[in-house]
């Protein structure tokens, strides 16, 4: 699911247009590059609290929540 | 064609998936299972009409286990499918099905006492290996060199609250070189396998243990291919020890494979090989 402005979209977006803004990072509160091609569930590494973040959409908007911990039936 | 992509957390693998359909031709629908509602009454396929089929990618085998029936119940194929990923998450599962198809696996005992779980341990012989039969990347895997490491290890499972725990997986311990081999099964194909180097006995890259490109001999790349297709095919990863005799022993199979650390010591192009693979399977 891709989002740009107030619009849901399933499939890609052009490239070369950002549809991603810098967002804040819900640990230290700075900000926090996302990649255009980014997708919702991708985990990033805050480099200037170590946070580890989880992309979401929360009322058709990109956002980052802390990413969830490692269970007992994750993995291989 | 489109093809679904079902996950929970998108790891290098699902990136590598999604690159390679791109690069095909192919598109990538994204299914985010963690902000869906399934309504297992509603048989409709109408939303996966045009998706030829659904890569099952979720790094929870409950969620994959869960997504996949939900999938298969509105009609829409997936790899691997439900039950592949049943049998290929419990290790005892697994190595039934293997052992009853003749496959050469380590002996096995399954008890579900204390005292019948040192009973199994003393006809095996010492050192015997313990295994959750649900569980990943080698945690709670366990070792035991005498009778006394076997009970503590064996008190320490009866106090887990998960009733899987109370069923005691003891497996001979397999006296392996410091490797043991991961090779991928593709739709009845070996296109690529690592050796696992650990001075640990536990082998997972997960753990540390080193991945190098394997060159495995024709009669390991035939027994993984008769694995594979006794768990019923699919994409797989399938573990194998080797023994100090010469022989490979399967450990154990996974179905929803990861492997980056492949891709990253052989360069080969497993993602591309899956999608490629897949895409003529549901052609026919």
């Amino acid at each position: 699911m891709f989002i740009k402005g107030d619009k849901v979209l399933l499939f890609e977006i052009p490239s070369g247009e950002r549809v991603v803004p810098k967002l804040k990072c819900p640990v230290c509160e700075g900000l926090v590059d996302v990649p255009d091609d980014a997708l919702e569930g991708e985990l990033f590494e805050h480099q200037e609290c170590g946070a580890q973040l989880e992309l979401v959409v929360e009322n058709n908007q990109f956002a980052l929540k802390i990413a969830e911990e490692v269970a007992e039936d994750w993995g291989e | 064609m489109i093809i679904g992509l079902a996950y929970d957390l998108l790891r290098a693998e699902e990136k590598f998936l999604i690159d390679a359909a791109r690069r095909l031709g192919h598109t990538i629908k994204p299914i985010f299972i963690l902000r869906r509602i399934d309504w297992l009454n509603d048989t409709s396929s109408e939303e996966y009409r045009d998706i030829g089929f659904v890569l099952e990618r979720c790094v929870s085998h409950y969620r994959a286990l869960s997504s996949a029936a939900i999938l298969e119940g509105k009609g829409v194929a997936v790899v691997n499918s439900y039950r592949i990923i049943r049998d290929c998450g419990d290790k005892l599962v697994t190595t039934a099905i293997l052992a009853s198809k003749g496959i050469p696996v380590p002996r096995t005992a399954v008890a579900y006492s204390k005292e019948k779980a040192i009973e199994a341990a003393r006809e095996l012989g010492y050192p015997v290996v313990v295994k959750p039969i649900l569980g990943s990347w080698g945690r709670f895997i366990a070792r035991a060199t005498t009778e006394d490491d076997l009970l503590d290890i064996l008190d320490f499972r009866e106090s887990m609250s998960s009733p899987h725990f109370k069923i005691h997986y003891i497996q001979q311990y397999v006296d392996k070189p410091d490797r043991d081999i991961r090779a991928f099964y593709v739709w009845g194909r070996v296109p690529v396998a690592i050796y696992r180097y650990s001075k640990r006995w536990k082998t997972n890259t997960a753990l540390g243990g080193r991945a190098v490109k394997a060159d495995l001999t024709d009669e390991q790349a035939e027994l993984i291919i008769k694995a594979g297709d006794a768990v019923g095919g699919g994409v797989l990863g399938i573990d194998l020890m080797e023994t100090k005799d010469g022989e490979s022993l399967v450990g154990e199979i996974n179905a929803v494979i990861e492997f980056r650390n492949t891709v990253q010591v052989t360069g080969y192009d497993l993602a591309g090989d899956i999608i490629k693979s897949t895409v003529e399977v549901f052609k026919k």
